[in-house]
């Protein structure tokens, strides 16, 4: 435990060390909903400078904590009270884990002699989140509070970033003790990856004729965008990118060819299929990133870059793992190659590939609208996307420029991240442009934090993309389940516009082409909340589109 | 594939609940299990396991579990 000896001890509450030790943190801000194990934290926070913001549902807490610390790069802090509090909370914490996103979640706790006798809200938090933690405390004396705060923040931003939990009993929060004021953690460094499985990828690399950049989410994590674009601009390798790698290299780059998988582009598809080399930068071969595993990038020798040694080999042997810091691996890594064939190969397929926007009709066709709005935000917009068909449109069609620009739920897919996350965005980058981009099914499941959007007069701007159904769920019924429909229509969708307004938000509907960019440039004109009903076709599908269990070389263009 | 696992952890709330955890949610069956707190709260154990699995995957995964110093493995 880090504590500085010299200071003398004070006497403070055990909820009182708590809210020294997160100020000691740095920490600014917490996302929570109070109830009774917990009170005492709330009673601290009022002889606190942290801001606290109020949501209307725990899940809305943990999930703007994650949109707080992506855009920020710090923790992001929750908490909730015991029993159904906790619970709720558990979402946004398997969220943060899945994308490896640093959170401290803290959950009050019947008192320690009623634990374990099944007391009025109690529940096992500690017990039940054991699997979408990094780690995790119950807190048994008073004077380790502020010492496990420390120890949980540490953990939280170290090596691979994740949730960690401290359950804080109530009678441990309300006793005296005394202690000394600890402080935080100094950083700590991942270290160089192995200088002999360096040699070896850089004679792999050398010996390459088609080498491919792989990039997933752990190069935003580890702040090493810079590091990756020197990489490929010094190298030439051309790159394709997870949903959460989108933004870590330029998408303007000519060697980009955008992201693979299951929605991704033919271009990423296709060069990831012939490549010959694949270095893997922060990525862990997920299942929607790779179609069938076993016919993924069949050529190809694999040089994976991880922080975390236990991502490598998991799905894919690799040939060289380089264990540790990324942008020690990428600069030892870097050195001009002779690829040109290769590199106008792709150059040629970024080209064929490129997206369309001129499908016919006067209906509102969503990429272009998407296309227009991000252009018109400009590139240090933060979009926040909900989990359907319209976060994959944001995924192909969102000039995304910053890793830490895009937030979506990838690992968890969670339905209702986006309204959450985005107002945790904004309340991390005050001054920023936040749009959050959701659907009819998915605002649904956190339409509560319009009133936390509202109390606190948080400026985000909501896309809501209405196509009267669960879309992703319906498109998947119509190709692989035979157009048998079960349970996908939401034709009796409240009427949306007037559902902001009663929450004080200021709203506005559109329904045909004509009216896009009227709607944009009130949306950007807009200072404070503001939500665009938009009606889209529901038949519309998300192109192209790798059908489970096949290939990624076998992309579909159309239901036909 | 019979697995025979030797960990050392520290011996703090949860420690052998996450150690267990992570080997049966990680696709492994635990077959036998004997675990002992010695000097300074280190703990070990030994696991015996069955599962079709990259068992060296497996220790890395345990490996990172905060609370574990140590993992090796013995086939057998
Ligand atoms: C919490 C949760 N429940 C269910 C799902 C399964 N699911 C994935 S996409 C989707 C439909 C989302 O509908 P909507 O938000 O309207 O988006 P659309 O696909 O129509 O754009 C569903 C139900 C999920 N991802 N998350
Ligand atoms: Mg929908």
């Amino acid at each position: 435990m880090a504590d500085t000896g010299a200071i003398q001890s004070t006497v403070r509450s055990g909820a009182q060390w708590l809210v020294a030790a997160l100020e000691a943190e740095g920490i600014d801000t917490l996302f929570g909903y109070p109830g009774g194990a917990i009170m005492p934290v709330y009673d601290a926070l009022v002889d606190s400078k942290l801001r606290h913001i109020l949501v209307r549902h725990e899940q809305g807490a943990a999930l703007a904590a994650d949109g707080y610390a992506r855009v920020s790069g710090r923790i992001g802090v929750c908490l909730a009270t015991s029993g159904p509090g906790a619970t709720n909370l558990l979402t946004g914490i398997a969220n943060a884990y899945l994308d490896s996103v640093p959170m401290l979640a803290i959950t009050g706790q019947v008192a320690s002699g009623l634990m374990g006798t099944d007391a009025f809200q109690e529940v096992d938090i500690f017990g039940m989140s054991l699997p979408v933690v990094k780690h995790s405390f119950i807190v048994r004396r008073a004077e380790d509070v502020a010492a496990t705060v420390h120890q949980a923040c540490a953990i939280a931003r170290s090596g691979r970033p994740g949730p960690v939990l401290i359950d804080l009993p109530k009678d441990i929060a309300l006793a005296r003790a005394a202690a000394r004021a600890t402080q935080p953690h100094p950083a700590r460094v991942p270290l160089a990856p192995n200088a002999a499985a360096l040699a070896a990828a850089h004679a792999l690399l050398t010996h390459s004729e088609r080498p491919l950049l792989y990039v997933g989410g752990g190069v935003g994590m580890a702040r090493a965008e810079a590091a990756l674009r020197a990489f490929a601009a010094t190298t030439g390798i051309p790159s394709v990118c997870t949903l959460k790698g989108l933004g870590a290299i330029d998408p303007d780059a000519p060697g980009h060819l955008g992201m693979l998988g299951m929605h991704g582009s033919p271009a990423a598809n296709h060069a990831v299929q012939s490549c010959d080399l694949l270095l893997v930068v922060g990525a862990r071969f997920d299942d929607r990133a790779t179609g069938k595993l076993d016919t993924f990038a069949p050529g190809a020798r694999v040089v994976h870059i991880d922080v975390d040694a236990a991502e490598i080999g998991k799905l894919r042997s690799a040939q060289i793992a380089l264990a540790g810091s990324m942008p020690l691996a990428l600069a030892a890594l870097a050195q001009p190659l002779p690829i040109a064939p290769w590199r106008k190969h792709c150059a040629a397929l970024r080209a064929l590939y490129a997206n369309r926007y001129d499908a016919p009709g006067t209906d509102i066709y969503a990429p272009a609208l998407l296309r227009d709005l991000s252009l018109a935000a400009g590139d240090q917009a933060i979009v926040s996307c909900d989990v359907g068909q319209h976060q994959m449109w944001v995924a192909q069609h969102w000039h995304i420029h910053s890793p830490h620009a895009h937030l979506t739920s990838g690992g968890l897919g969670a339905m209702g991240y986006g309204l959450p996350a985005a107002l945790g965005a904004q309340l991390a980058q005050p001054g920023s442009c936040v749009i959050c981009v959701t659907g009819d099914g998915s605002i649904m499941m956190n339409i509560q934090e319009l009133a936390t959007a509202r109390r606190y007069g948080i400026p985000v701007k909501i896309v809501l993309l209405d196509n009267a159904c669960l879309g992703m769920v319906r498109q998947w019924q119509e190709l692989f389940f035979e157009e048998r429909y079960s349970e996908v229509d939401l034709s009796d969708n409240p009427d949306f516009v007037a559902l902001a307004q009663a929450f004080g938000i200021e709203a506005f509907g559109i329904d045909t082409r004509a009216q896009v960019s009227g709607a944009i440039r009130r949306l950007l004109d807009a200072r404070g909340p503001i939500l665009c009903h938009v009606r889209i076709d529901p038949r519309a599908n998300v192109w192209p589109l790798v059908p489970p269990g096949k290939s990624n070389g076998e992309m579909m263009d159309s239901a036909a | 594939m019979i697995q025979r696992l030797h960990v050392t952890l520290l011996d703090v709330e949860g420690a052998l609940q996450r150690l267990l955890g992570t080997a049966e949610r990680r696709g492994f069956h635990v077959l036998q299990l004997r675990a002992e707190v010695g000097a300074g709260a280190v703990c070990t154990v030994m696991l015996t396991l069955e599962g079709t699995r990259d068992a060296e995957l497996l220790r890395r995964q345990l490996e990172r579990l905060h609370e574990v110093r140590e993992v090796s493995l013995a086939a057998g």
